[in-house]
């Protein structure tokens, strides 16, 4: 083993180093601590865990925030695949195409939730009139008060944001598939769907499971959305972790609960990812 | 891989259009929307085009409502922010790229994690560490707090790009005995422009949508960010949806632009991002 020497290499990293302890590493050790102490400081061991989860509100936290990001992230996948495969093919104005389809990526969160919070409005919302003219719906439906069609929106509404994303990444990948593979395929006679099903999704396979990991990840970190949204209204039905552990922290002041309900929800997506990781990325190195 | 029968074209055409309906008909219902006045907005059936056109709800917003000074903070934030998070990461992205030494995998994960880490997990000690600094409600404080956001990202775009740079470059400099500063910046520098922009467009994105740390650290009417001003636009009793609509397209103005003028290199890095995996 060589010695410990502090070459041109760690000078180069080290401004960068101390910052990101002082943002990252220190506030991640603080809050593991705060979660097992009290408002004055005094140790109380698993008080507060015990305590958080205990609550009744924590798990519907925990089964809301698992089925906002599960949802979006099927839809997002879906949607996505679909329509890089569909910007893959040639014709006429695609990249006009291409361009318009990304708008929904590009304009800022809160943008995207305040024009759904608008067309999904009760009374003068332009999707409850789209539905009702159409006969689809009797009459208009409360879509973000209704506690059965809030969470089923706010995935709408996420979806629509990132499936551009996807759109793009299925793209760059697509366009890295060698050409012998079509033409192989069309000698054997394959239609469309069986090059997508059997040369285009296998080809995917490793952008799909990285892009699958980032979703995921942005997921759970979102906020904007729902809270712009509902604020986790009504009655909690659209509560996720992120939003809970801000009211618990400076809307109720409780730093510690907050400072638990974060180690948890950090455990939370540690475990997400590991199971991920084990399950796909394994599958995909052999 | 191209369709070349009839209904081949159909099946093509009708997802496709269907695909672009849906992205473009929110962000078209939004511009339209925001010229419409109250009566207008409140109508059923809805009034598909504004008759007459009114900018009312512009001059309400740019006059009469704080958006203007919420437009002032999130640009200074996020100016800031992406400005120093690119000094710091240019020399540790270097670092990176051109060394070898010990811990370099410990740190590069780290950095990694700090990029994955969901803001909302931190914000209870960043808010103890901020107020003990007397700096909730600045904007040096929410610079330093987006550099979680901005600096391990640029860190991580920006050793790609100087990895590229063939190292061949700068021997010949080394054996002219410059030193590894003015190699880095008389030599490197020029060469990752591209990189630096597709940072700083990032970076500038990133933090203009924050909206958790925002929410936390920027309580003060003066201080808050378009993103917390929109949101509490229509929390509002008495919603003025035409006023938010017209917010809300001010605000993405910039980012278009940003994005129109350079599209291509945007596309061009996520996708390279992607494929390099």
């Amino acid at each position: 083993m060589r010695a410990w020497k502090f070459g041109p290499g760690h000078w180069f990293i080290l401004p960068t180093m101390v910052l990101l302890c002082m943002l990252v590493l220190y506030p991640v050790a603080s809050t593991i601590f705060l979660s097992f102490t009290d408002a004055s400081g005094k140790w109380v061991g698993g008080q507060n865990y015990t305590e958080t989860l205990s609550e009744p509100s924590t798990k519907r936290v925990i089964l809301n925030t698992l089925y906002y990001v599960g949802g979006s992230v099927v839809l997002q996948l879906g949607i996505g695949v679909l329509a890089g495969i569909l910007m893959n093919q040639k014709f006429r104005g695609r990249s006009v195409v291409r361009s318009l389809m990304l708008i929904p990526w590009i304009i800022p969160g809160i943008v995207a939730a305040m024009t759904w919070a608008w067309m999904f409005h009760t009374d003068y919302g332009i999707i409850n009139y789209a539905l009702t003219s159409a006969g689809i719906i009797p009459g208009p439906i409360g879509w973000l008060t209704n506690p059965n069609t809030v969470m089923p929106a706010l995935i709408a509404v996420n979806a629509w944001k990132m499936f551009p994303f996807v759109a793009l990444m299925v793209l760059a990948g697509l366009q890295s598939v060698p050409d012998e593979l079509y033409e192989a395929a069309r000698i054997d006679g394959a239609n469309f769907l069986h090059e997508v099903w059997h040369i285009m999704l296998p080809q995917l396979r490793p952008v799909l499971v990285a892009v699958t990991l980032l979703l995921v990840i942005w997921g759970l970190d979102g906020i904007t959305i729902i809270y712009s949204m509902t604020g986790g209204g009504p009655a909690g039905r659209s509560m996720i972790f992120p939003i809970q552990i801000y009211a618990e922290a400076f809307e109720f002041f409780q730093f510690n609960r907050a400072a638990a309900l974060s180690v948890v929800y950090f455990l939370m997506i540690v475990l997400l990812i590991a199971v991920y990781i084990r399950v796909f990325a394994k599958a995909e190195v052999e | 891989m191209a369709i070349k029968n009839n209904s081949g074209r159909i099946w093509l055409a009708l997802p496709l259009l269907v695909l672009l309906i849906i992205s473009v008909v929110p962000f078209l219902w939004m511009a339209v929307s925001s010229l419409k006045s109250l009566r207008q907005l409140y109508s059923v059936p809805p009034q598909w085009l504004p008759d007459p056109a009114t900018f009312s709800n512009y001059s309400k917003v740019l006059f009469e409502s704080n958006i203007p000074r919420y437009f002032l903070n999130s640009t200074i934030i996020s100016v800031g922010s992406t400005a120093l998070a690119l000094c710091f990461a240019i020399f540790a992205a270097y670092g990176f790229a051109r060394f070898n030494f010990k811990g370099k995998v410990w740190a590069q994960s780290f950095v990694l994690v700090g990029q994955m880490l969901p803001t909302a997990t931190i914000i209870v000690p960043l808010y103890f560490v901020l107020s003990y600094f007397k700096l909730i409600n600045t904007y040096l404080g929410l610079i330093l707090v987006y550099l979680v956001l901005t600096l391990p990202l640029s860190v991580w775009m920006l050793t790609g790009y100087f990895k590229s740079i063939p190292r061949e470059l700068e021997e010949a400099a080394i054996i002219d005995g410059a030193s590894r500063l003015s190699i880095l910046f008389k030599i490197n520098l020029p060469l990752i422009v591209p990189g630096i922009v597709a940072v700083v467009l990032y970076s500038f994105v990133a933090t203009w949508n924050e909206f958790v740390f925002a929410l936390a650290f920027a309580t003060d009417r003066s201080m808050k960010t378009l993103p917390i001003g929109l949101a509490e636009f229509s929390s509002e009793v008495d919603t003025d949806w035409g006023a938010i609509m017209a917010a809300s397209f001010i605000m993405t103005v910039p980012i278009a632009l940003i994005f129109l003028a350079l599209q291509r290199l945007f596309v061009g890095g996520v996708m390279s991002g992607a494929t390099k995996g």
